[in-house]
């Protein structure tokens, strides 16, 4: 826990510092789109932490998200394939993608920035070749199918016009449930934070750590792949140049702000939401607030995240040097 | 202060005409989270003095060693060189007094060359550039100077540790050392090299070098020191004059109690073959085929110079790298080990020789490293056990006497020895049948030694078989029920207890004589 | 940080020459050879693709077609390659004019060098072929002014205004909005409001290209200010991005969206009304005539090209009135339903 204070406190003061300058920020219809937001790069982003944890790196899952956010649309309306196997076909390719990464990471010792950096190149060039460059989207079709993008629940004693919780809120509770038992209850995700911070003591100890690192690299091309669908799920329209460009910067920037070191071994899952949520609030910032010009929207996110990562490693210190202090007495 | 200031005025009187001494250290405390490692220690230091600090795992020594190269701070206390008050704020303060350390781990860029290491962070330069010719020049000074015989060009990683070792003196030498620390300089050396490296220290000492040597070997102490301070749990235990610094002498003030003689082997009757190894090779050494057998409840030592095959012969059996050909049986049955999860699954452990690399995962805590092995066994559908992980952790820290404020630190903040004692826990908490050590007790003070001898034999007579690889002499002769001893790659014999002698071993050892092997 | 320079710039490299490494037989047959190279890859271009095929065949020529990814460094190397390989003539839709004046002036020393789409009128190029952008975005203006008669509050979306297109067409519409004359060097600072004539145009929000941004974008504005009027989306993809968001916020219909480029969401839009209408482009057209232009201009054939360098393919204006009749045509030409032979 001690772990997120950090985060969580630069995320408040951002928040409470919107909540000052604009009016809008407050309003139940931008709440509302925030939660969306979240819930879309938080999916991913929890996603590439596994990998972050087992200290390796991701960089295909924007092209991962262009491939499978096209490829649906583009199997259902343009292939006219039957639904279930549209999804089946996704899932699978999502997770092979995954194994394949972790197999090439693993077996032939290739180091995960190059495979995936292969990946990132592959992707979206597959996608732009299947698809012709052409713009995908379900145009007026699939409406139950994309209710899981744009759906929204009513909160009790609130018109659904004003606010609802958006149906992605639920997948990354669920992602982020699941993801947190994973690491902290089963004996997995004890694997993959002891072979994150020294695999070969992990292997003396009779660890499979090949195995670990596969899992984790398919479980991060899966939301990848989950990510995919909800954003084209909630876009509807994507075109295959740009869709997901630089999405795993900004999985790996809200993973690093959410406590997961790039040295591997350290991360928690609740740390990565609030990181997702906080770099969302910076980008709906900036538009909100008048006077702050809108092209300086990098350097505003990269001065957070480095005084995100900053405040944590305060945080640690001041820990450190209290306790410390308390074993002088 | 003053009361600091008394105590001094007792140890060591001062005469008027003396000057100051060269190094002087007054009331230091220094607390990390948890612990308080030092609690107020003195320490001085005479030019051309031959020091020994001693002191169990834990007590402190390492802590004040770095406090003096300018590698940590302290909370209090005062620290004098040449009778001024100083406070390094980094080791480049302390060279500039004249003071190095040399760590318990190596330190050394092992892609770089001799001459490159030795000047590290300090380059000659001429026109902005490395004058490599310099570099070179001087480093050989040095290398001679340490007695070492290798090219300034050689590669640090090519070199064996001790030759390492000696870089680091040169390295230490260079910087005008007046007072140069070592911290446990021969727990990873041949027999050989740490007599080369004695006579490189005696002969410093000659020459005016304050010379600060850590060690838990007591012999070495015994040898070397003209005078012994002993730290316990932080604080001045004592002090001894060389005439004084007898085994006895030294391990009572360490522990504050008498510890009687180690080794307490009893003759014990041993059960049926444990462990076959038939012509099994390994990758480093393929010329040669190891054969032998470890009956459960015996306890075999494996004796050798350092780079001898002795460790790569446990990883193989271990199935850290795949044995080239050559079988094994576990109890009677074949067994193919091709991996460390199919050792332990054939009821194997091994504790590495290199405990940060191989046997602990440094930032994770006292009791997730001591579960880790375990985890799989104790697990609840793939779920942790949290209930059983932390009752065997407990059990086992409070068994092993492992010093850590809770189960909860992260190991990296443990002394050297107690996080031995926890990668012994690790496996322990395995219950294996079959029980590779490699080098034990490394680094571990003498009480913490006689645990751990105590452990091998309670886990001796609970059945379980023992082959443990040591470079101490007397470890081998004191704990083996039979030895093996290698020389280059080869099993050159096996000697029965009652014909363990240091020569017998010597002479298999060096491949000057070969026995055969018998398993009985 | 430097090892990623590289890395990036040599990729660049890599993924120009393979884009460059198109049809290889060309050029056997002995016939001219001409290549068409678009500045980024995008849907658009896929029409002009067409064009150019067509143009190839009703004149007998060659033509390879180039999609470099990577901007300005990757356009280069695909320009320095067709160089090495030797083309009659190279129409280019320039990526960065203000940067890239020289490697353009090279290539017109060695071969003959039309831009289409986006020129760089400070390079010896013969001749410009495109829309003025300025001018469809004054088009585009009327369009608004038609959706809000009474006036309101306006909100621009565009992808970037660094590149030419979408600054001369933001500052088009602007300027057709508060009624100022014409005046294509014109540049209000993205973020500050203008005002005049009745409308309000609160500011332009940019997405580097991305959907997800530009939906988000939309969004906020709906945050900032519930009483917009309407929503201009300048790039393809900006009228979607609009349009799902407000449907989302079920403000479909409430908030007018005047549109650019022939995205089928943004033409069932116009269908249904929820699109007040649409500038578009003729990228047919640009491939075409590039084509044409170069096969004359290879045989030293003056004739197309005018006095003051530029060949307008006008942009044209869709609204619910012309929409199907259009699509209708634009289908047969991106080959998506046959033409009737
Ligand atoms: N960085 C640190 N953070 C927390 N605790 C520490 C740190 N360094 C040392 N300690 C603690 O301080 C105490 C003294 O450690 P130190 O390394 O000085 O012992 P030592 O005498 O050198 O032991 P050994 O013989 O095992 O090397 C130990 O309890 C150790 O756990
Ligand atoms: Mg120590």
């Amino acid at each position: 826990m001690k772990k997120i204070y950090g985060i969580l406190g630069v995320f408040t003061v951002v928040f409470i510092l919107t909540a000052i300058m604009s009016p809008s920020f407050l309003t139940p219809y931008n709440m509302e789109r925030l939660i969306l937001r979240t819930s879309l790069f938080g999916i991913i982003s929890i996603g590439v932490a596994f990998v972050i944890i087992t200290s390796g790196i991701d960089l295909s899952i924007g092209s991962i998200i262009c491939l499978i956010g096209c490829g649906l649309p583009w199997l259902l309306v343009k292939m006219t394939v039957p639904l279930p196997l549209a999804i089946l076909i996704v899932v699978t390719l999502s997770l092979l993608i995954g194994l394949v990464h972790g197999v090439l990471i693993t077996k032939l010792k290739l180091q995960p920035f190059v495979v995936t950096l292969c990946g990132l190149l592959m992707y979206r060039g597959i996608t732009r070749g299947f698809t012709g460059d052409q713009t995908q989207g379900f145009g007026k079709f699939f409406s139950e199918l994309r209710w899981i993008g744009v759906g929204k629940v009513a909160v009790p004693g609130v018109p659904i016009d004003t606010f609802g919780i958006p149906v992605p809120f639920f997948l990354l509770l669920m992602v982020a449930i699941l993801a947190s038992i994973f690491l902290n209850r089963t004996i997995y995700g004890r694997y993959l934070l002891a072979l994150g911070c020294n695999e070969q003591a992990a292997r003396y100890s009779g660890i499979n750590t090949d195995r670990m690192i596969i899992l984790a690299y398919i479980i991060c091309a899966a939301m990848a792949g989950l990510g995919g669908v909800l954003f084209i799920l909630d876009g509807n329209s994507a075109q295959p140049v740009v869709l997901g460009n630089f999405y795993e910067l900004y999985a790996i920037a809200a993973a690093v702000l959410g406590g997961c070191s790039l040295r591997g071994g350290q991360g928690t899952i609740i740390g990565v939401v609030i990181g997702t949520a906080l770099m969302q609030v910076l980008r709906n910032m900036i538009t909100l607030v008048d006077w702050i010009p809108t092209h300086i929207e990098y350097a505003v996110i990269g001065a957070v995240i480095l005084a995100g990562v900053v405040a944590d490693e305060v945080v640690k210190r001041i820990s450190a040097s209290r306790r410390a202090a308390a074993s002088r007495l | 202060m003053s009361d600091s200031d008394q105590q001094q005025g007792l140890r060591t009187p001062k005469k008027s005409a003396e000057p100051p001494d060269l190094l002087r250290v007054c009331g230091v405390t220094k607390s990390f989270p948890g612990v308080k490692a030092l609690k107020g220690v003195d320490l001085h230091l005479k030019a051309g003095e031959l020091l020994a600090v001693i002191g169990e795992n834990g007590a402190g020594k390492s802590t004040l060693m770095k406090i003096l190269a300018g590698v940590q701070d302290y909370d209090e206390g005062e620290v004098l060189v040449d009778g001024l008050t100083v406070r390094f704020k980094g080791v480049e303060d302390a060279f500039d007094k004249g003071i190095a350390l040399i760590h318990q781990e190596l330190n050394l860029a092992d892609n770089l060359d001799v001459a490159a290491n030795i000047f590290l962070g300090r380059e000659p330069r001429k026109a902005g550039l490395l004058d490599k010719a310099r570099m070179r020049r001087e480093s050989s000074i040095f290398l001679d100077r340490v007695g070492l015989k290798v090219s300034p060009d050689q590669i640090v990683s090519d070199l064996t540790i001790g030759h390492q070792q000696m870089i680091e003196i040169a390295k230490a030498l260079s910087v005008d050392a007046r007072v140069l620390i070592m911290d446990e300089p021969t727990s990873s050396l041949s027999q050989h090299e740490t007599e080369q490296l004695f006579k490189v220290i005696k002969d410093l000492a000659s020459k005016n070098v304050a010379i600060v040597y850590i060690s838990h070997r007591l012999s070495e102490v015994r040898e070397l020191a003209d005078r012994v301070t002993v730290l316990r749990d932080g604080d001045n235990a004592g002090e001894l004059f060389r005439q004084e610094a007898t085994h006895d002498n030294m391990v009572r003030l360490m522990v504050g109690r008498d510890i009687s003689k180690y080794y307490a082997l009893e003759p014990r009757s041993h059960g049926a073959v444990a462990l076959k190894v038939d012509k099994v090779r390994t990758i480093q050494n393929p010329k040669h085929a190891l054969s032998f057998e470890i009956k459960s409840g015996e306890i075999v030592g494996v004796a050798g110079l350092v780079g001898a095959g002795r460790t790569e012969m446990l990883q193989t059996l271990f199935g850290v790298m795949p044995a080239l050909d050559g079988s094994m049986e576990v109890q009677g049955h074949s067994v193919v080990i091709r991996s460390p999860i199919q050792a332990i699954q054939n009821g194997l452990a091994l504790v590495p020789e290199d405990r940060k690399q191989q046997g602990l995962v440094l930032e994770m805590a006292v009791r997730e490293n001591m579960s880790l092995a375990s985890l799989g066994r104790d697990q609840n559908k793939g779920f942790l056990n949290h209930r059983r992980e932390q009752d065997i952790s407990r059990e086992m820290v409070a068994e092993m006497k492992i010093k850590t404020p809770s189960d909860l630190q992260e190991v990296q903040y443990l002394s050297g020895g107690n996080q031995q004692k926890v990668v012994l826990g690790k496996w322990l908490a395995m219950k294996p049948r079959v029980l590779f050590l490699d080098e034990p007790t490394r680094g571990i003070d003498v009480g913490a030694k006689q645990d751990i001898y105590k452990l091998m034999e309670k886990l001796a007579e609970e059945g379980v078989a023992i082959l443990f690889v040591s470079s101490e002499m007397e470890e081998i002769i004191g704990m083996s029920d039979r030895a093996i001893v290698m020389h280059e790659g080869k099993l050159t014999g096996t000697l029965m207890r009652d014909e363990l002698t240091e020569e017998s071993v010597m002479q298999l050892a060096t491949g000057t004589q070969t026995k055969p092997i018998s398993n009985n | 940080m430097r090892k990623l320079i590289i890395l990036s710039a040599a990729l660049a490299v890599v993924l120009g020459g393979i884009t460059a490494c198109g049809p290889r037989e060309q050029g056997k047959s002995g016939k001219p050879r001409f290549a068409f190279v678009t500045n980024m890859p995008a849907s658009f271009w896929v029409i002009a693709k067409k064009g150019v095929e067509k143009a190839g065949n009703d004149f007998g020529v060659e033509t390879s077609y180039h999609m470099p990814t990577g901007n300005a460094a990757g356009q280069k190397s695909v320009l320095e390659n067709l160089l090495a390989r030797g083309v009659d003539g190279i129409a280019v839709s320039v990526s960065d004019p203000a940067n890239q004046t020289d490697i353009l002036d090279k290539i017109a020393k060695k071969t003959i060098l039309v831009t289409v789409d986006a020129d760089a009128p400070d390079s010896e190029r013969l001749v410009y072929i495109g829309v003025d952008n300025y001018t469809a975005g004054r088009q585009c203006g009327k369009l608004v002014r038609e959706a809000l008669p009474g006036g309101g509050k306006v909100m621009i979306f565009v992808g970037s205004v660094d590149q030419d297109n979408g600054r001369r067409r933001r500052q088009g519409v602007i300027d057709e909005l508060v009624g100022r004359d014409s005046d294509p060097s014109r540049f209000d600072p993205i973020d500050k409001g203008v005002t005049g004539n009745g409308y309000e145009i609160l500011g332009t929000l940019t997405d580097q290209g991305d959907p997800a941004r530009a939906k988000a974008n939309a969004e906020d504005t709906l945050s900032r200010h519930p009483d917009i009027g309407c929503m201009v989306g300048l790039f393809a993809y900006n009228p979607p991005a609009i349009m799902e968001a407000l449907s989302q916020a079920n403000k479909l219909n409430k908030v007018k969206i005047v549109a650019f480029d022939e995205d089928n969401d943004t033409l069932q839009g116009i269908i249904d009304g929820t699109v007040s209408g649409t500038i578009v482009q003729n990228p047919y057209e640009y491939g075409y005539k590039s084509i044409e232009v170069l096969v004359a201009l290879n045989k030293e054939d003056t004739s197309l090209i005018p006095e003051n360098k530029f060949i307008d393919i006008p942009a044209r204006t869709i609204v619910k009135e012309n929409v199907v009749a259009f699509w209708d045509d634009l289908k047969i030409k991106t080959g998506e339903t046959e033409a009737g032979e």
